[in-house]
């Protein structure tokens, strides 16, 4: 049988073809190739979900009117949230990693509530999504970026939460520093390595937690570590005079 | 009656499976999936299919170890193999001698016009 090679020989190619071969040698610069892998790594694991956003709402145009409101209507509309909920994931943790590193992220340091933000972060998970407790001993409050702590703190969960396990977030205050420890999935150092060659993506579009969680936890004046399998995040000096409630 | 032409689709994405067999499915072709290489081995020991889209990346048994150990088994099995792949980089798919490349993410139309270009007088499986 004849098997259709390209007109070349070489295989038929459509589409972003040729954009990055292997052309970065990293020996000759080796932070410009890590550069380029951790880019690819991004580019790659965001082509996956938009591919299925675009077929799936491709499909959807296709049907007739009155078959969307039918099951194969709502299972692509499904798949087309869930892509898009995916690719949303990536783009906002790779520019916020982007803007970390630049220093160009404009913080405005306030008095928050901790367990306001954990339990906002809750409210936002899908009904699917595995249970996430919270245990909080009275009013932990610190000064911090609302916007950079809130999306540390998402981040963490989601670690935490990877292939559906239940996350519990235990908050403690000890010596003047706030201990939150996001029990979970078991976690590695790992995680928080910028994705190389070989790093496995995300099903659920965060693959760039750890790095961004990373990168967010020193800019708050914090440190990020594992402990017994759990991320252990250190925030400074609570906050002296906590919004009131 | 003659039965349409069978694709195996080779992905471990879910939603990349779940999509391509809805688009191939609704256009008439029938459906093998696979989550990975040895998966697809497995599917190709038990129906002959007309073509394989194949993802390079994937756990377990990656796309390159799948080509190679169905060439192994298979000697010249004359099934086309279209690489679908989000690293854009062809020069994969040369490595693994497919006879195709779509880069994720290509158009539906583009999708079923390579497929029925390459599933026009599809071989039979070879003699056990």
């Amino acid at each position: 049988m004849e098997t259709a090679p390209g007109p070349t020989g070489r295989p038929d190619c459509e589409g972003q073809a040729g954009v990055e071969a292997d052309v970065l040698d990293a020996d000759a610069d080796p932070a410009a190739a890590e550069r380029g892998t951790y880019l690819g790594f991004v580019a790659h694991e965001v082509r996956n979900p938009l591919s299925t956003a675009l077929w799936s709402a491709e499909l959807l145009v296709r049907m007739p009117a009155a078959e969307r409101g039918g099951a194969r209507g709502e299972k692509l509309s499904a798949m087309c949230l869930r892509s898009l909920a995916r690719v949303r994931h990536l783009v906002e943790d790779h520019f916020m990693c982007e803007r970390l590193d630049a220093g160009a992220l404009p913080m405005r340091s306030e008095p928050l509530d901790v367990r306001e933000l954990l339990e906002g972060i809750a409210a936002k998970r899908p009904p699917e999504a595995p249970p996430l407790e919270l245990r909080i001993a009275g009013l932990v409050a610190v000064n911090a970026d609302r916007t950079l702590l809130e999306r540390t703190l998402d981040a963490l969960v989601a670690l935490a939460g990877r292939e559906d396990a239940a996350v519990i977030v235990d908050v403690k205050v000890r010596e003047g520093i706030i201990w939150l420890t996001f029990n979970g999935q078991p976690c590695s150092e790992e995680l928080l390595l910028d994705p190389g060659k070989g790093t496995a993506g995300d099903p659920r579009g965060r693959a760039l937690a750890g790095p961004l969680a990373r990168r967010a936890a020193e800019v708050l004046g914090g440190s990020l570590r594992v402990v017994d399998g759990a991320f252990v995040l250190a925030l400074g000096a609570p906050s002296l005079a906590p919004r009131p409630p | 009656m003659s039965l349409s032409p069978l694709v195996l689709v080779v992905d471990d994405d879910a939603d990349i499976l779940e999509a391509i067999s809805d688009i191939l499915l609704a256009d008439g072709y029938r459906v093998l999936r696979a989550r990975n290489g040895l998966e697809a081995l497995d599917c190709v020991r038990t129906e002959w299919p007309a073509v394989i889209l194949l993802d390079l990346m994937m756990p377990v048994m990656d796309g390159p170890s799948f080509a190679h150990a169905l060439r192994e088994g298979y000697g010249d099995h004359g099934i086309p193999v279209i690489v679908i792949s989000a690293d854009g980089n062809p020069a994969r798919a040369e490595a693994v001698g497919a006879q195709g490349y779509l880069a994720k993410p290509f158009d539906v139309g583009t999708l079923l016009g390579r497929i029925a270009s390459m599933t026009a007088g599809a071989s039979p499986p070879p003699s056990p």
